[in-house]
Order: structure tokens, then sequence, then C-alpha cells
């Protein structure tokens, strides 16, 4: 009963790449590739110019934890104006990895240009995708704290005058967020809203699985796609959520 | 040490933090009030209470209360519901012999005609009983014996003149200090403020730190913009462990103004003419924390030069000095520089025996104080010691000390007491036990020596007590703080009702 042409499968392939347009920074390609199922089609492919060859990735995202002593933690964010959305919006800091530098290297450098802090890194993620269906572009986004209590983070001066720091609470991380969207016209970036819902499912609900409930018949499927995003809120919550509940701690 | 013993004790701290800047404040103000209360552990261990606000209109108070130590009384997650106050007020109560309860553990929070105040209190209102008649009269009810919910009802209360929609808590704190002299230092909570109140004798301490970032806590380099937020306390060592820097004391009969924007004097009713302060002068002897600063000196120094004015007039022909530790201690290395004699320790004291063991008669009660300390022989075998104490109430306390160095090879004990005999009750907030209790009203305080037990027994004068502690205060200090531009200096005085019987007021009966 089996038809052996139905049942074949192929690993997926680019076979080509072919440049279509190019700018400074961004150029556009037709990807020529065999999909699961053997047939072979196009894809229209945008990718950065300035990606470097040491690194995977092509930039750095930020999640810095500004942390001074008897105070809140607060996630160091950046408001820009973004022209492709023609809007600003509210991300974490970030940059691309120049020539010859590590992603941790990058993030402290950006980190300083953009906002003014001076950081230890604390862990980097694997080399993560940011919009596949698009481009190619690959970020690693690294962890930063920042000790408030030193002199040099006390008024920190930032280089860029276009870039304005917000400092957000982290317990509070999501609400403050959704105060700012309330209050002015600005687009959140999708790190770092779905970063704010694993803050407040750790925080308030560390054992119940987000989302989930809603969902329960559909369990299988969509287990396996919340389980993915779990397991990466948890790595990163499991670093921030040490200084959330050390904030507990404070009873001699 | 018979001060620790008996439990004659400070009736309470407290302590409050307003942040600065922005709100809502980034500033910890729970763990700050947390580290506060903690700092003032030893003014109370028997409950706890915190009352935070986020100073909206109307404010949302949430209030914390716990018996036993600040430790054990809040759980950790307890404590997270207040992490949204960007000010609060918090307060640890004394043991009393009554039933503790929870509901008389302070602060109080009650609804006025203007919205919630919350109300921490140190002191004993000295016309309680009068005063909770005349509440009552206005119809008011009072559903503790706790002089604080009277004070609390009495700022509720309206004053004549004040307007329907403005409350005016200058003239209601006024009423209230028109209403009783003493003692008291209150913290009163309203809105987003902290009304910061002293009676007009300043009878119990009070002090307002500035939070500063911690690199900046010991240079000189903090500028006002650095404020992070305010603190006031009932003693200032409370402030090196959050992080404030020492500002100023509230003045006798004083009302300060706390808020985001700063310290601000509204208001100081002055006492009746001729009448000087009366700080309790006990503050200095057995009850604040020797890093704590009264009138710009600190209690250490203090005690330390009491001491020195004790082997000024009590010198001892004798071998070696030495301490009950730890009240004493200060005195006893004050005597030694003042004498020349070699200070020595000759007691090991165990520090988990507490006064939990109070035992119901006596002989048990000297069993229990053997238990408490052992004798370092080798320190002192075959020599005279002077043994300073810091008090020697009822006189049951030190005669086993003594027993017990004797025993293992003094030939001598001589005892030096760097504090006057307590002769009166105390009506101010120190429960000293009855007249008849204390040995210094008794028959055998004539042969005391003979009593105890001991070689010799002399107690500091007085005129020796008010001098070492009037010695080092600097008048100048606080006047600068307020702007004031008169030159004199600060009228100083304090309160040895105690030891004198002249109180500061008259009293009612």
């Amino acid at each position: 009963m089996s038809h052996p042409e139905s049942k074949v499968t192929t690993v997926p392939h680019v076979v080509k790449e072919e440049l279509m347009a190019s700018g400074k920074w961004v150029k556009l390609e037709e990807t020529t590739y065999v999909d699961p199922a053997g047939n072979t089609r196009t894809w229209e492919t945008v990718k950065r110019t300035t990606r470097q060859t040491n690194t995977e990735a092509d930039g750095v995202g930020i999640i810095a934890l500004l942390k001074r002593t008897l105070h809140k933690d607060c996630v160091v964010m950046v408001k820009q104006f973004r022209p492709p959305l023609g809007c600003y919006t509210l991300e974490f800091p970030a940059g691309l990895i120049d020539k010859g530098e590590t992603a941790e290297v990058a993030a402290l450098r950006e980190l300083k240009e953009e906002t003014g802090y001076k950081g230890e890194v604390v862990g980097v993620t694997p080399v993560t995708c940011l919009d596949p269906g698009l481009s190619n572009c690959t970020t690693q986004t690294v962890l930063v704290n920042i000790n408030g209590d030193d002199m040099e983070n006390i008024h920190p001066t930032q280089q860029l005058e276009f870039v304005d720091v917000i400092l957000l609470p982290l317990d509070e991380f999501q609400t403050k967020i959704d105060d700012l969207l309330k209050k002015e016209k600005i687009m959140v970036d999708a790190k770092v809203y779905v970063f704010a819902m694993g803050m407040v499912q750790a925080f308030f609900k560390p054992r119940e699985l987000p989302v989930l409930k809603q969902f329960f018949h559909k369990a299988v499927y969509l287990k396996q796609v919340a389980t993915c995003y779990f397991q990466l809120f948890m790595s990163l919550i499991s670093r921030c959520s040490d200084s959330v509940f050390s904030n507990c701690s404070f009873l001699i | 040490m018979e001060f620790e013993e008996s439990g004659i004790g400070e009736e309470c701290g407290v302590f409050g933090c307003v942040a600065a800047g922005e709100w809502p404040t980034q500033l910890e103000v729970a763990q700050v009030l947390t580290l506060g209360l903690v700092a003032l552990q030893h003014r109370g261990q028997e409950s706890a209470g915190i009352v935070t606000s986020n100073g909206a209109s109307p404010p949302t108070y949430t209030t914390l209360k716990g018996m036993g130590l600040v430790n054990t009384a809040f759980p950790p997650d307890a404590l997270l519901k207040l992490r949204y106050g960007n000010l609060g007020i918090c307060h640890t109560r004394y043991s009393t012999t009554g039933i503790s309860e929870l509901q008389n553990c302070q602060p109080f929070v009650v609804d006025t005609l203007h919205g919630k105040i919350a109300v921490a209190h140190n002191g004993e209102l000295v016309n309680a009983h009068a005063l909770r008649k005349k509440v009552m009269r206005h119809g008011v009810g009072l559903s503790t014996c706790s002089d604080s919910e009277l004070i609390t009802q009495l700022l509720a209360l309206n004053p004549p003149l004040e307007e329907q929609d403005a409350p005016d808590w200058v003239a209601r704190i006024k009423n209230l200090m028109t209403e009783t002299p003493t003692s008291y230092s209150l913290l009163v909570m309203f809105k987003d403020v902290i009304y910061a109140v002293r009676d007009p004798y300043g009878n119990r301490p009070l002090c307002i730190g500035r939070l500063v970032p911690i690199s900046k806590l010991h240079s000189t380099g903090a500028e006002e913009e650095d404020t992070e937020g305010w603190v006031v306390s009932s003693e200032s060592c409370s402030f090196q462990s959050i992080g404030a820097k020492y500002y100023r004391e509230v003045l006798p009969g004083e009302i300060v103004q706390i808020s985001k924007h700063g310290v601000k004097s509204l208001s100081v009713v002055p006492r009746p003419e001729g009448d000087l302060p009366a700080f309790c002068i006990f503050e200095y002897v057995y009850f604040a924390r020797p890093d704590s600063i009264f009138e710009g000196q600190m209690v250490y120094t203090v005690r330390q030069r009491c001491g020195r004015q004790l082997a000024i007039e009590a010198p001892t022909d004798a071998d070696v000095v030495s301490t009950v530790p730890e009240s004493a201690t200060p005195a006893a290395l004050g005597y030694a520089q003042q004498s020349g004699l070699p200070y020595i320790e000759v007691l090991c004291k165990n520090r988990y025996v507490g006064r939990t063991f109070i035992q119901p008669n006596t002989r048990l009660r000297q069993l229990g104080v053997a238990k408490k300390f052992g004798a370092l022989t080798d320190n002192f075998a075959g020599k005279r010691v002077v043994l300073i104490d810091d008090s020697i109430v009822r006189g049951n306390t030190i005669s086993p000390i003594i027993k017990l160095l004797k025993e293992a090879g003094a030939t001598e004990v001589h005892i030096r007491v760097a504090s006057p005999p307590l002769r009166f009750p105390c009506y101010m907030g120190i429960n000293i036990p009855t007249k008849e209790e204390l040995i210094a009203n008794k028959p055998e305080f004539q042969n005391i020596a003979g009593y105890i037990g001991a070689a010799s027994v002399q107690y500091l004068t007085v005129e020796g007590l008010v001098s070492a502690v009037q010695q080092g205060i600097a008048s100048h200090q606080d006047d600068e703080r307020i702007g004031s531009s008169s030159k004199s200096s600060k009228p100083v005085g304090h309160c040895t009702a105690c030891l004198t019987g002249k109180y500061p007021v008259e009293l009612e009966w």
C-alpha cells in the first residue's frame, strides 16, 4: 500500500544564492532551495553586509540588570526612533559585533556607548535567529550585571544623543511597559515583551506553565512550542530570579 | 547588668523612611524599614510592625505586624506585599507585663476626616489617665490601653479653626502637644509625608538621616541631588547599616515634615517659661546603643566619661579593674584610664542565657544569674578587683557575681556603679520596679556592701553623672541646620527624676 514517491522526504537545503540588490548595510538575495517534499523553490532573503567571519552572530542584544544596594533591580532599556517603523521603540540595548570582537566584548562596548553603564557579563545565549522568514540575521543575547554602587555607574553619561535610557524595575517589568504603552506611542520589541511575560511567570506563578491553560485541548502541538519558549525563559529567568529572590532574603 | 536582668527597659523604637525623587521609587523602602528595625531591636523585642504607603491620593496603606524579633516576626513572602511603598513607618515594642496581642502592636492606622493616618509612638504620656477620660467624653471609644492609640485619636480630633477640606496637621499636632507635655517621640504618616514630632521636653530621642549612594556614604562628595531618601529614627545607630548619613536631631518641641522634597521644620513648640529640656539621662546610661549620637555626642564616649568621673569620685585601693559584660565595659575602661589600674576581663558571659529564664523565686534566680557568667580565674586569682557595673537596682543580681569571683580567688571585690541609685518611679516610659523593691529605698542600703558581699560599694553621684553627660554637648551644631540666626547656645537639660524625684512636669493624678 505504500507509494514510494509520496513517502520520499529530502533534507531541505539551499541550492543557490543570487544577489538581487545591495545597499551599504543590507542586501537582497534570491535563495533557491529544495523543500522537504523535494521541490525546488525560491525565497527572497535579506542579509546584512556587515557580518564578520569570526562570529556566527550579526549582533548582540543586552539584558542588563542595574543592581544598587537597597534599590530594586532595574532592567536597562533604550528608547529610540527607528526609521523602518517610523516611530519610537522600546528595546534592549543592542548592536552589531565589530571585527575581531567576541559577543561579550561587543555587548559591554555597546552597553557603555548606548547607556553609559559599565557592566560585567554573567551569561551568553547560543546564537539565535531574529526574523527567520525575512533574513538570516542572528544575535546572541548577553546577560550583564551592572554594579550600581560603583562611582562610575552613578549618573552615567552616554555617548549617543538620540538614545533615551529607561530603567524599569524587574519585579514590575510588564506593568511598567504597559504603563508606557498607555502614555506614549511606542512600539515594544518582541523579545522585550516576551521576557516581561516570562518574568511575571517566574515572580508570581513559578510552578504554573505559562499560557497553556486556555489551550488545554491542543496540548500536544502547543506544548512543544511552549516548552521551547519555556526552556529559554527559565534559563534566562533562573539567572534573573536569583537576584529577584535574593531581594527577599534581606533579613540577617 | 541589672537593668538587663530585671527587664527594665525602654519602651519602643520608631523608624520611618521617605523615598526622594520620582515616585514610584526604585528604593526598596520596605527593606530600609526592616533594616532600621533590626538596628533598633535593642529597644524592643516583643513585637514589630511596619506600615507602608504608596503616597497616592487617596493612599493605599499596607500593614505587617508580627510578634517577636524582626528576624522571625516577618516571613520573607509577607514582606513582599510591602514592596510598592514609597514611604513608611515602623515600630518595635518592648515586653510588657500584660498579654501581648497583635492589635496592640504599632503603628496604629486610623481613618480621619481627611484620610488615613498611621502613628508610631515612643514614650508614655504622663497624663494618660486624665486624657483618656477627656477623649472618651468626646465620644471616642478606645479599644486598647495603649497611650499610642490615645495619641492617634487625639490627632484625629478636628481642631477648632480647621477648614473643611484642608487638614492642618501642624494645628492638630500642636493641639496634641498642648494636651500632653511629655513624653513622646512620634512619627505620623499622612498621604505622602511623615511628620516627626518630639515633645517640648525632648524626653525621648529622635533624629533624621539622609540616604545617599553607598559609595558616597563616607566621602564628603554627597551632593543634594545624590539624596535617595530620608530616614527618621529613635537612634542614629540604624543609619550606618542602611547607608544614611546623620543629618540632625529633631529638636524638643519640633514638628518636622519629611517628604520626597526634603526636610522642613514646620514649628517648634516652646516649653513653659523657664523650663529646661528633660532628655532621659538613662538613654546615655543604659538604653541606647553605644554607637548612637545624642546632642552631638556618642553614647559610648559619655559612658566612658562616667567611668572616669567614677574613678575621680570613688577611687579604690585595688589591683585590677574589670566590667560586668557588656553594658558596663565603656565605663570600666574609663575607670581604668582615670585610675591607672590595669583593665582585665574577669567574667565570661553566656549570651544564650537570656531573660527568658525569669525564675519565680529569688534563690533560683540567683542560680540562674550564676549560669549566665563564668569566672576567668587565671586573670584575677589572688588580686583585689574593682568591678564596674552599670546598675544595682534590687541588689540580687550582683551578689551571686561577687560570690563567684571570691570563690574563684579574688581577695577583695569592690563594686563601683556607673550610675546613681534609682529611688523614684518613672512615668515617662521606663518600667522601674516599685519604690519598695528598689534597694536604694530599703534599710539595707545603709550597709549595701555587707548586704551584697562586696568589700565596698560606691555609686556615681547625680552631679557626677550630669557633668559627665553635659560636658560634651555641642550646642551650636544643630542650630545651624534649621537656619537659626541666634548665636546663643541651646538650653540643655536632662531628666533625672528616677534619681532625684524632681520630675520635669507636674504629674496629674
